[in-house]
């Protein structure tokens, strides 16, 4: 995914040569010559500006540091969800509401809200079990797999996919379709149209004969006493579809990668399975994949930052979270770690409405994943192979273990 | 021992119900059902656990003597 030159552009006047940092967050070399990308945040912590502008991908801001992510996912005034995208997009999409600032925010956030409760989703967990114990079956004897193909991309995806409405035999399909829209190339608007086109048809079939899914309740929704216009139902189900599609699985990847290569990590958790839900969220503090952006609402100077209306920042978060000021000897998995508050879900309002449904995958992969599975290691001939983009995702993700 | 809840900054993390679901009551959508609450005796350490578990740190706890 080659970021065209026509995507550098020399840094405005309102920043200073101090604040330039050259970083492509799609497509950086770092992430190769480091070999790991949360090892090219790292690297970019002790070596860029805590918050720095790049010429790349139409030149923006990109946050660093914890403090500063956190306060600016507080301050929607300034750091606006309207028109987030990185490089900048052609054709305007409204994602209700993830694009959307508070007020209007919230009556689009409630809804979903109820549907993705932590009770809701606790009702979910029967059925994510058994189909995470019947992916693992499918492999335990085989003493390998790529982990990504074999279980971290059907799990979440066709739990979601079940749950959204959409056709399970097109998996295939969608996650390319879903790379493709978080990507920097002309593809990505081709996706939404596809997405578009693909949830046009859903609803329409929806409004025809209403199922117990997430679209036929969309299409139900209504907000201030009116149904939603096509355009924002279109809008919803496109978000839903990217956020269904390429989170969890990176979840599951990253950190079965770190037990791959950590195996003492393994022993523990097999040993004391009461752990795991502390393990779900050190590794979530550790490995963070999702980098929202914002737009500047207004010119403002901001911690000392000259920012101008329309300057685009990146929020980092798999560098916020390797901050050593927040997270001392932030690289160390520790499970008794204190005071293990990640924001890796982000944080203020539009905190991950997917964060329940999430942790609870997160929970089940690990146990049945363990319970299975014995002392698992990276294959030691073959290469994972990952890609950046707003989501950090692997790839390719080789196991070996003994049979 | 009192647990103080500034309830319009929470932004349903959960993490305290996730650490205590007696103490910490969650609404429907999953945020913080009330302002806060007397902590039953035996339960200190339990609800400050829950009050550190909070990403947002609007619950506080409040010692009385």
């Amino acid at each position: 995914m080659a970021s065209s030159a026509e995507l550098v552009r020399p840094h405005p006047s309102h920043v200073p040569a101090s604040r330039v940092h050259d970083f492509d967050f799609h497509d950086d070399p770092l992430y190769a010559q480091k070999g790991d990308m949360h090892d090219a945040f790292l690297h970019l912590l002790n070596h860029a500006p805590g918050m720095f502008w790049t010429p790349r991908n139409g030149g923006h801001w990109i946050i660093l540091e914890h403090d500063l992510v956190a306060q600016a996912m507080r301050t929607p005034e300034i750091f606006s969800s309207v028109g987030q995208a990185i490089p900048a997009m052609q054709v305007d999409i409204v994602m209700p509401p993830i694009m959307l600032d508070p007020p209007e925010h919230a009556k689009f956030r409630a809804p979903l809200n109820k549907a993705f409760s932590p009770k809701s989703m606790h009702e979910l967990s029967v059925s994510v079990r058994a189909l995470a114990a019947e992916l693992i079956e499918r492999i335990a004897a085989d003493g390998q797999c790529d982990f990504v193909s074999a279980i971290s991309e059907p799990l979440p995806v066709l739990i979601f996919m079940k749950l959204m409405g959409m056709p399970t035999d097109r998996l295939a399909d969608f996650r390319e379709w879903v790379h493709q829209t978080l990507s920097n190339t002309p593809e990505r608007e081709i996706a939404y149209g596809k997405v578009a086109e693909l949830m046009a048809e859903l609803i329409d079939a929806r409004i025809r004969q209403p199922q117990n899914d997430l679209i036929s309740r969309l299409i139900e929704l209504e907000i201030d006493g009116e149904k939603l216009s096509r355009e924002l139902l279109l809008g919803y189900c496109q978000l839903l579809f990217i956020a269904g599609l390429d989170t969890v699985v990176n979840g599951m990847s990253f950190a079965i990668r770190h037990m791959a290569r950590n195996p003492v990590i393994q022993e523990q958790l097999r040993a004391d399975p009461a752990r795991i839900p502390d393990a779900v969220e050190e590794m979530l503090r550790r490995y963070p994949i999702a980098m929202p952006g914002r737009r500047v609402a207004r010119d403002v100077e901001w911690n000392g930052i000259d920012l101008r209306a329309g300057d685009l920042v990146l929020m980092a978060m798999p560098a916020a979270h390797l901050d050593p000021k927040a997270f001392p000897d932030p690289q160390r998995f520790d499970l008794d770690r204190e005071n293990v508050t990640h924001i890796t879900f982000g944080t203020g309002v539009h905190r991950c409405a997917g964060s329940h449904l999430a942790r609870i995958e997160l929970q089940i992969l690990y146990e049945e994943w363990l319970k299975r599975i014995p002392s698992f290691h990276m294959a030691p001939d073959k290469k994972e192979r990952f890609h950046a983009a707003n989501v950090l995702s692997i790839d390719y993700l080789p196991l070996v273990w003994n049979v | 021992m009192k647990i103080v809840i500034d309830r319009s900054r929470c932004v349903g993390h959960a993490r305290c119900a996730a650490i205590d679901p007696e103490l910490y009551i969650l609404d429907d959508d999953g945020y913080i059902a009330g302002d806060g609450f007397d902590v039953p005796e035996g339960k200190e350490a339990s609800a400050k656990r829950g009050a550190r578990a909070c990403p947002e740190r609007v619950i506080s706890v409040v010692e009385e003597d």
